[in-house]
């Protein structure tokens, strides 16, 4: 037990205004313990995303496909099984005698009623082992359906150290009350600058090797994937989210699925950042290959302003930015320059331009 | 003679709405009003005091006010939304079913119904009614013309409730002088105590190897439950934690004076009642800030930002240690608990109300 403490002031604060600012002098203090509790080391980088991790072990909603399936599976199985041998321990001195005897004299009775409920609890234990493996099968055979895998480093990853993008974002979600979730975050470059901002952030990212750096720097990131993490992340939780990364590939159905999580998740009042490349941009900068294998597509600004108005948002004019490959107008004095400058801007305006966008809109009802 | 009727999907002794609605009843019937409660289902001890909502139709006269108690689905729902009376909703919210999908799917059924009720009813009464400003706006989002925010009628003495001396002390034998931090509400995944026993975890790693948490409530979502009770296990804290549910009024009493600090970090609340019991015991607070539990606390307690297991236990921490913190926290729950008198609630209730059917006199 540590001893105690002195308050922030000797007295009774006496007016409200007084009682505010004594009780933020003390959720400051709270906050500083804190800081130096992390810096020291007592409380591990990465810690209470594990107790997140293992408590989503105990959930039905945190397991996934199979592994779900198998693990309730395993609880039937564990729970078939009824224990006749009722404990007679006890406290008083007669109590555990008495015990035994009811249990001696009613053990023919129990064995004979337990037997018949063992038995169906198998019967039914068997029948889901059996629909269990059907459903096991059935998905093997749509995996073989399954759009191909791309090479991970035929994505391109923009920096977000150097990105033109970043210093927008963390104003959009600068002073969120809640904790702000940055989707795909990578090596923890934005969520470092988010948490110095101090903005309460935390990031997911799929993969364990890329956020290596994250954990080293004691930021506090969980390995998963976006759509996964939101799914077991309760109602209105998050003041805002920041969505980049694979968000360009997502299938149709996935792209769905995030809609509908980001409108569940954010609060009301709640910021969403969501940074892509423009499908023009995106197609002059992968691999034909790449191009005819990804999943999805990028949509392009307007449209996920489209698609997060019908949502219940208010969105903020798209901003674009990027690499920008605009065409330069030839000058007056080459050779039918008029013509040859309408034909760039017609270039400019169809297939060129800024590469990405940003797109900051607020979750309204 | 004014008259306002209440609907209540169950009538059930020892619980909120129950009690609210007996207790408003009164408060009417002493103004001289006419006022009954018809319902789809009453439990047995209450069972004189209610009528079954499909007699009210021989029995409407002109001028009637009827007032639903909305906090769960039910056909009430249905059968206000075809009377003709002016209809007011005394809204205790609903949790979003999004807190139970993956949990109990019949729970999310029922609350996805109790909402789309919820949506129907709201543009159809003539007043709003909430226990919390929180819930006021929910109702004006859903289309209610008009919101008045008035808390449920609680009954807190403020001399605090007649405290089992004898679970008092069977509690202090049991935990010595251990940090208890408590918990008081039903197991409900809105609630989040799998984020308590994080923060118990955390707090027992960096402060107190033999604190211990408290949750007391009942198991409204049993795989919920059983989820928390075994991740606490996993976490050896099988014996640190210690959950019942069934209190009697002195042994609820009992257990919140046996707590060192009261804990709430529930992600959705429409008003919070525990937070008043706490106030009404002299157990300073500890509470994440969602929903109106900001609006309930006031300053009478410590309001956190974050629900992260270190802020928590930081902040536990810091009002177990702190006497001077934790006695000015017990003294603005007292100052703030002068909101709630019952008193006031009534005669508040009776203006609103009041204003309700004066102008059905009118237009009749």
């Amino acid at each position: 037990m540590t001893p105690d403490v002195p308050g922030p002031g000797a007295d009774p604060p006496s007016d409200a205004s007084e009682r505010i600012r004594y009780l933020d002098d003390v959720m400051a203090e709270i906050d500083a313990e804190v800081r130096r509790r992390r810096a020291s080391g007592d409380l591990p980088a990465g810690l209470e995303a594990e107790l997140d991790e293992l408590f989503l072990e105990f959930s039905p909603v945190g397991l996934q496909g199979r592994a779900r399936l198998r693990e309730t599976l395993a609880l039937v199985d564990g729970s078939a099984y009824v224990d006749i041998a009722v404990p007679t321990a006890s406290n008083k001195a007669v109590g555990s005698y008495v015990k035994r005897l009811i249990r001696k004299g009613l053990g023919w009775y129990m064995n004979f009623v337990v037997a018949q409920i063992v038995k169906f609890a198998w019967s039914v234990s068997r029948m889901f082992h059996v629909v269990v493996d059907h459903v096991e099968a059935l998905e093997a055979a749509v995996e073989t359906h399954r759009s191909p895998d791309l090479p991970a480093d035929a994505i391109p990853v923009p920096d977000p150290a150097t990105a033109w993008w970043t210093a927008a974002a963390i104003e959009a979600v600068r002073g969120v009350p809640d904790r702000v979730l940055v989707a795909d975050c990578g090596d923890g470059t934005l969520l470092g600058a988010l948490c110095s901002a101090g903005v309460d952030a935390y990031g997911v990212d799929p993969s364990d090797l890329v956020l290596e750096p994250a954990l080293a720097r004691g930021l506090d990131v969980r390995s998963e994937g976006t759509i996964d993490h939101l799914r077991v992340v309760a109602g209105e939780a998050l003041g805002g989210m920041v969505l980049t990364g694979s968000l360009q590939w997502l299938r149709p159905n996935e792209r769905e699925q995030l809609l509908e999580l980001l409108t569940t998740r954010l609060v009301v009042g709640g910021t969403l950042v969501l940074h892509s490349t423009t499908p023009e941009g995106w197609a002059a900068s992968v691999s034909p290959v790449v191009r005819d294998l990804a999943p999805g597509r990028p949509l392009h600004a307007e449209t996920w302003a489209h698609l997060l108005g019908s949502r219940g948002f208010a969105v903020a004019d798209p901003v674009a930015g990027g690499g920008d490959r605009t065409l330069a107008h030839v000058g007056p004095e080459a050779a039918d320059a008029g013509t040859v400058n309408s034909a760039i801007d017609v270039l400019n305006e169809l297939l060129l331009g800024p590469t990405e966008y940003l797109v900051v809109a607020t979750r309204e009802r | 003679m004014t008259a306002v009727h209440q609907f209540v999907p169950a009538l059930l002794p020892r619980d909120a709405t129950g009690d609210h609605t007996v207790a408003l009843r009164d408060a009417l019937r002493s103004e001289g009003w006419e006022s009954d409660i018809y319902v789809e289902a009453a439990h047995e001890e209450l069972r004189d005091e209610a009528a079954y909502f499909e007699a009210y139709p021989g029995r409407a006269r002109p001028g009637d006010v009827l007032l639903y108690q909305l906090g769960t689905s039910s056909p009430v729902a249905e059968f206000l939304l075809g009377r003709e009376e002016p209809l007011v909703l005394d809204y205790h919210n609903v949790t979003p079913e999004s807190y139970y999908v993956g949990w109990e799917t019949h729970t999310s059924d029922k609350v996805a119904l109790a909402r789309r009720q919820v949506a129907a009813l709201a543009p159809r009464a003539v007043l709003g009614i909430a226990d919390s400003a929180f819930n006021a706006r929910e109702l004006a989002d859903l289309g209610c013309p008009a919101t008045e925010v008035v808390p449920i009628l609680v009954d807190l003495d403020p001399d605090g409730a007649q405290v089992d001396q004898a679970e008092r002390h069977r509690l202090a034998a049991q935990h010595g002088d251990a940090t208890v931090l408590l918990f008081v509400g039903r197991l409900s995944p809105n609630k989040c105590h799998e984020r308590l026993v994080g923060a118990l975890w955390t707090y027992r790693r960096l402060y107190d190897p033999d604190a211990r948490l408290h949750l007391v409530g009942p198991s409204v979502t049993p795989v919920y439950a059983a989820a928390v009770l075994a991740f606490a296990a996993e976490l050896g804290l099988a014996d640190a934690v210690q959950h019942r549910a069934g209190l009697t009024a002195g042994e609820l009493a009992a257990w919140y004076e046996d707590a060192d600090v009261f804990v709430c970090l529930s992600r959705h609340e429409g008003f919070c009642i525990p937070l008043l019991e706490s106030m009404q015991a002299g157990t300073p607070i500890v509470a994440f800030d969602a929903g109106a539990v900001g609006e309930t606390l006031g300053d009478a307690g410590l309001l956190l930002r974050s629900d992260r297991p270190a802020t928590v236990a930081a902040a536990v921490d810091r009002v177990h240690r702190d006497r001077v913190l934790a006695s000015r926290l017990v003294a603005a729950g007292h100052r703030r608990l002068e909101d709630f008198t019952a008193a006031s609630t009534r005669r508040r209730f009776v203006e609103v109300l009041g204003r309700v059917a004066d102008r059905t006199r009118v237009v009749a």
